[in-house]
């Protein structure tokens, strides 16, 4: 009983003019404070346990989701303010689709409100800059919410400073499997001829260059070593094939100049079959070769070891090809091509309500630096209070290791 | 300014109940005024104004200018206290987890004693099907290489007892895919100390995706072995002794597996051999559990080639681990193959002391282990937190 009448006083007295006064001062200044030092640049939120929060306060789940919302608005105050420009919010995932249709519906039917009212405030948003985009499989969105959501999106396109990503059905799989189909695509356009012929106008010949090698070669060949001509005891005496294996060789050389480190790693274990491999298989790897052109629709151990063998397969009996190789896929031309490409990485990832997994969120962002918080508080109790803690530990560990990093 | 005052709160609430029919635009705007902040062109001439101070102050009414440049320095005051506050908030913190963690490992220490590790969890719901940690490379005055590999073995062995059946160490540069021989012999010892003499302790095997591994060795029959041998010694845990497997990751089993996989795709694409339709996660996700899960592995058995048959029969269950303990103040993934992360439990073993931006390692002790298990299984940690 006395404890109700404390709780009365207690809001009463937070919601006295006095009192907000205060609070707001001191909200204003803690992030004036903020950002004196780095601010992670982008943030991604997990919103879990609006249903959760809901069950525990006994109101509708849409109503946990509508004070969710709420909760987002403020966060999203304050991130922005406090300087970061990129906000991620994993706002529907494809698995969500398997919930009550009633919730679903429920869920969309916000989501088109929302956006619709975002739409009506046109002005407000070009003040302040931000932008929304939808990641996720736009196809999957009813048709009445897709119209609400490509106005939004098309709205705010030309507002620059802050982004609002909003992932809306996503999984990360299909991002990471959509980048791949993407890539796959890109690398699979032919490049156009004039193009390629000028690309390809070096004033080097092929055949004078293995003309030489070979007279050099020729010159040496009394004092033989054992170890060439067990490898390439078939194509040593037949100078046609000689020049292929030497034209793909050089190949190989200037791609992995071309590509980075992860290119390297590629031709390693091509590298080890040649020289390290145990010493009953030194013929299997060229048998293995022979045979892929049969069955390449199998897969290889690795596919590494496959790619650089079928790279030495497909690519060289037609020497004038105009795809761009796959030797120049890179992990960044996977990045360029997923949903968010071209955001600054992601520092911070907060999942909210104790859940301590990623649940297919962010995989291909989130997996090298950032740092990754699990929070116990439900989303919509997570305000400026429960994330001030994370943003100054953000800030400290970024500053401890910025000082090591100079000394 | 952001604490809504309540009447505007119930206001706007009321709206939302309607669905967003109650309020027009302009009221709703009207409703929003006061909360808004001052457009960004003066946020950001307040930034600037810290970098240049002085020299203009005289051409321009000054009150104006002073009052900002006086805010700047109160935020950074408070900032500076705020950082300082929190420095030592981490320290205290990082003591009582230290502490924490030593009076845990009195109270539960393994005794190089497969009985009391079983004891441990015996009680838990349940235990991970696989389990994969995140380890650092040691620098030089942690004890480098040795120090890793030492920790590696003890993680097999409290694995075994845990009866984990598969754990895969993840580090960062894969430098533990190059000593695999002295590896296994090293966790082979490990085992023995533990588990006894070689007929009781598990049989081990230790596979490294993107790596000519090690062929499984063809141990004799251990199965057989195993039950013999344990029948007088271990007579509680005779019958169940299952193998360990081992699987060393590194982040060329991350990003650039699916770059490869990118690469061989699209020069099948490129030979007309497929369409970039028919790429499903389905597809990316079998090709990746073919190549970097133990299945994959134990399936290819090494490097020869005859994958997919075998591997269609077993579920993908093991690719993904159930539970990954980060060796490290908090949790950075550091690399770790991003497909098969999606639905693992991630623990965090946290900061106690020593090492605090990450960059260095954590020691791997059993009690973190432990905590880890603890908190897969949704178990209350021994003496509160």
């Amino acid at each position: 009983m006395s404890s109700r009448h404390i709780s009365h006083l207690r809001k009463w007295l937070w919601s006295s003019p006095p009192a907000e006064w205060v609070l707001s001062q001191l909200r204003e200044l803690l992030i004036g404070a903020l950002r004196q030092g780095p601010v992670p640049k982008h943030v991604a939120f997990v919103m879990d346990g609006n249903r959760r929060f809901a069950k525990k306060n006994r109101i509708e789940t849409v109503e946990g989701h509508n004070l969710g919302f709420e909760a987002l608005a403020k966060i999203l105050e304050v991130c922005y303010k406090s300087g970061v420009t990129h906000v991620t919010i994993y706002a529907f995932s494809i698995e969500n689709f398997k919930r009550s249709k009633y919730e679903v519906d429920a869920l969309m039917d916000m989501a088109k409100i929302k956006l619709r009212q975002l739409v009506e405030h046109g002005d407000l948003l070009d003040r302040y800059g931000a932008r929304i985009r939808i990641l996720g499989q736009r196809e999957l969105i009813k048709p009445d919410v897709l119209e609400v959501v490509d106005q939004a999106v098309k709205m705010t396109s030309g507002n620059g400073n802050c982004v609002l990503n909003v992932c809306f059905p996503y999984t990360s799989r299909e991002e990471i499997t959509s980048a791949i189909r993407d890539t796959v695509d890109e690398f699979s356009r032919p490049i156009p001829r004039d193009v390629a012929d000028k690309e390809r106008t070096r004033p080097f010949k092929e055949e004078r260059i293995a003309h030489t090698i070979r007279s050099h070669q020729f010159s040496q060949h009394t004092s033989t070593d054992s170890d060439s001509t067990f490898l390439h005891a078939p194509e040593l005496h037949s100078p046609s094939s000689s020049t292929t294996s030497l034209s793909s060789y050089s190949q190989d050389a200037s791609e992995q100049d071309l590509s980075s480190m992860s290119t390297s790693t590629t031709l390693q274990p091509d590298g080890y079959s040649d020289t390290t491999t145990s010493p009953s298989e030194p013929t299997s790897t060229s048998s293995g070769e022979k045979q892929l052109p049969h069955h390449k629709n199998q897969t290889s151990p690795t596919p590494a070891s496959k790619a650089s063998r079928e790279h030495g397969q497909v690519k060289n009996p037609s020497p004038n090809s105009t795809y761009p190789s796959p030797e120049l896929i890179t992990p960044d031309t996977l990045s360029s091509h997923m949903y968010n490409a071209g955001d600054p990485p992601v520092d911070l990832l907060v999942r909210t309500s104790g859940v301590s997994r990623l649940s297919d969120f962010l995989l291909w962002q989130c997996h090298q630096d950032t740092q990754i918080v699990f929070l116990d508080v439900l989303w919509p109790d997570f305000d400026l209070w429960s994330f001030l803690p994370v943003l100054w530990e953000w800030q400290w560990r970024t500053r401890k290791a910025e000082k090591s990093e100079h000394d | 300014m952001p604490p809504f005052t309540q009447t505007d709160t119930t206001l706007y609430r009321k709206d939302v109940a309607s669905g967003g029919r109650s309020l027009t635009a302009a009221e709703r705007e009207k409703l929003l005024q006061p909360y808004l902040p001052a457009p960004q062109s003066d946020s950001t001439a307040m930034d600037s104004r810290w970098s240049a101070t002085g020299p203009q102050k005289k051409y321009r009414g000054h009150r104006r200018r002073v009052r900002p440049l006086l805010k700047a320095k109160l935020h950074f005051l408070v900032f500076f206290l705020i950082q300082l506050v929190f420095g030592i908030y981490i320290r205290l913190r990082q003591i009582y987890n230290a502490t924490f963690d030593r009076l845990l490992a009195i109270r539960h220490y393994h005794h190089r004693s497969p009985e009391l590790i079983q004891r441990d969890v015996q009680n838990l719901e349940r235990i991970p099907e696989h389990l994969s940690v995140i380890l650092k490379f040691k620098s030089k005055e942690d004890g480098g290489l040795e120090a890793l590999m030492d920790e590696v073995a003890e993680l097999c062995a409290w694995s075994a007892a845990a009866e984990i059946p598969l754990l895969s160490v993840y580090e960062k540069s894969g430098i533990l895919k190059s000593y695999i021989p002295s590896l296994k012999e090293l966790v082979e010892q490990k085992l023995a100390s533990y588990f006894g003499p070689p007929p009781t302790t598990p049989v081990l095997r230790v596979f490294a995706p993107n790596h000519p591994s090690m062929a499984p060795s063809p141990s004799p029959s251990p199965q057989i072995a195993v039950q013999t041998g344990n029948g007088h010694t271990h007579p509680s845990t005779a019958t169940k002794r299952q193998p360990l497997d081992l699987l060393l990751l590194s982040a060329a089993d991350g990003r650039d597996t699916l770059v490869d996989l990118t690469r061989t795709l699209a020069e099948m694409s490129q030979a007309q051999k497929l369409s970039p339709k028919h790429i499903t996660s389905k597809l990316i996700d079998t090709e990746i559990s073919a190549t970097t899960s133990i299945l994959g592995l134990r399936a290819t058995g090494g490097h020869s080639t005859r994958p997919l048959d075998r591997l269609s029969d077993k579920g993908p269950d093991l690719a993904e681990p159930d539970l990954v303990i980060v060796f490290g103040p908090y949790v950075k993934l550091d690399g770790y193959p991003p497909w098969q992360v999606r639905l693992s439990e991630i623990f965090c073993v946290g900061d106690s002391g020593g090492d605090v931006s990450g960059s260095g390692s954590t020691r791997v002790e059993y009690q973190a282990f432990l905590r880890g298990l603890w908190k897969y299984a949704g178990a209350e940690m021994k003496f509160g937190r």
